[in-house]
């Protein structure tokens, strides 16, 4: 029987996997019939939900609380203001105007937000619930176990190179973050707002609409 | 973590590969299918300095004259449809009438070795795709 690392890095693999297969298999093949690529992401749930509770672990230890909320927030508003300065200077010197309403105007900026919250909130559950914590069975926390869930976050996004780069400095930053205040809530704004802010201030030929995976192509 | 608990855990994860194994195999399968004309027969026969011609029948409907694409040395040359006049397919009873020809004038080629290629137009996803299959082999000739 394999042991505790080896065990959690199987986790890990069979997590990344599905969200692989779903994103360049079945939404290659699927053509219309798009459901299919729910399969796939259901199966690593069922697998997330399960180990969570194989292993003890509650809602409040993954990171489904509010009592360090300020903390993470607090450790979260410097490494964004960084990265959003920076997102605002790289734009502007690769001539794209910054456009506040660009992330689907079709949809009121709040309205766009909110989902782009519920999508972070995912994501986030995903990283660094399962992925980061993962990771700390197998290294512990600091530098290797931060590094991993960058790097799995950034191979998620491929082959998108400019959301490849971002997804790794977020990705570190939100795992480096979640290792020392847990908290989902917290990581979920950070990402939506993140993503407003990139979405705002990248050129748009550069993001190519946030696609990734085999839709990158189309 | 107990040991009965790691049991589980690893009878899930192998449950959960499974069930993407045979998922990934009924996509593949299904694609396949989707993607590619199982009935269609035909054959390259001729290809030199002025024509390149053979047949194409689509077995599973006889009575449709199949468009087919001429690409030689891995360039687009031409496409037409499979109508001409061919009676050896018909009394070879690979078509059900006479008409499952197709000739192409053959473009301006340099000397050498060369190689032509016929597909046939298969349109799937319900018309969001056309994809092209081969007919036959390709055939290799040569222009002095």
């Amino acid at each position: 029987m394999p042991g505790q690392g080896a065990l959690a890095a199987w986790e890990i693999a069979s997590v990344t996997s599905s969200v692989l297969i779903a994103e360049w298999i079945l939404s290659a093949a699927a053509g219309a019939s798009k459901a299919v690529v729910a399969i796939p992401i259901g199966l690593a749930f069922i697998l997330m939900i399960g180990s969570h509770r194989l292993r003890g672990e509650s809602l409040r230890d993954v990171g489904f609380r509010f009592d360090n909320f300020f903390r993470a927030i607090k450790l979260l508003l410097l490494p964004m203001l960084i990265v959003a300065i920076a997102s605002l200077l790289i734009g502007l010197a690769l001539g794209a105007q910054p456009n506040f309403l660009r992330w689907h105007p079709e949809r009121r900026l709040i309205a766009q937000i909110g989902l782009g919250f519920a999508w972070g909130f995912v994501q986030q559950y995903v990283l660094q619930s399962f992925v980061n914590r993962r990771a700390q069975i197998i290294w512990g926390p600091g530098l290797v176990s931060i590094l991993l869930t960058g790097l799995i976050f950034s191979v998620l996004h491929l082959p998108n190179p400019w959301l490849m780069v971002v997804t790794l400095i977020g990705g570190l930053i939100w795992a480096a973050v979640y290792q020392r205040a847990p908290n989902l809530i917290a990581l979920a704004i950070s990402h939506s707002v993140m993503t407003w802010l990139l979405v705002s201030t990248l050129p748009v030929s550069a993001l190519n609409h946030l696609r990734i995976g085999f839709k990158y192509f189309t | 973590m107990k040991l009965k608990s790691r049991a589980r855990l690893i009878h899930l994860l192998i449950s959960k590969s499974t069930a993407e194994a045979l998922l990934i195999a009924a996509v593949a399968v299904g694609f396949y299918f989707a993607t590619t004309n199982v009935n269609l027969r035909g054959v390259l026969d001729k290809a030199d300095r002025q024509v390149v011609s053979g047949w194409a029948v689509d077995e599973g409907n006889p009575e449709v004259r199949i468009e087919v694409q001429l690409f030689i040395d891995d360039r687009f040359v031409s496409d037409a449809p499979a109508d001409k006049y061919r009676p050896d397919v018909h009394e070879a009873k690979r078509a059900q009438d006479d008409w499952h020809g197709f000739e192409f004038q053959s473009p301006q080629l340099s000397p050498g070795d060369h190689e032509a290629r016929v597909y046939a137009v298969h349109a799937n996803g319900g018309g969001a795709r056309r994809t092209l299959q081969l007919i036959g082999m390709p055939y290799r000739f040569r222009i002095e």
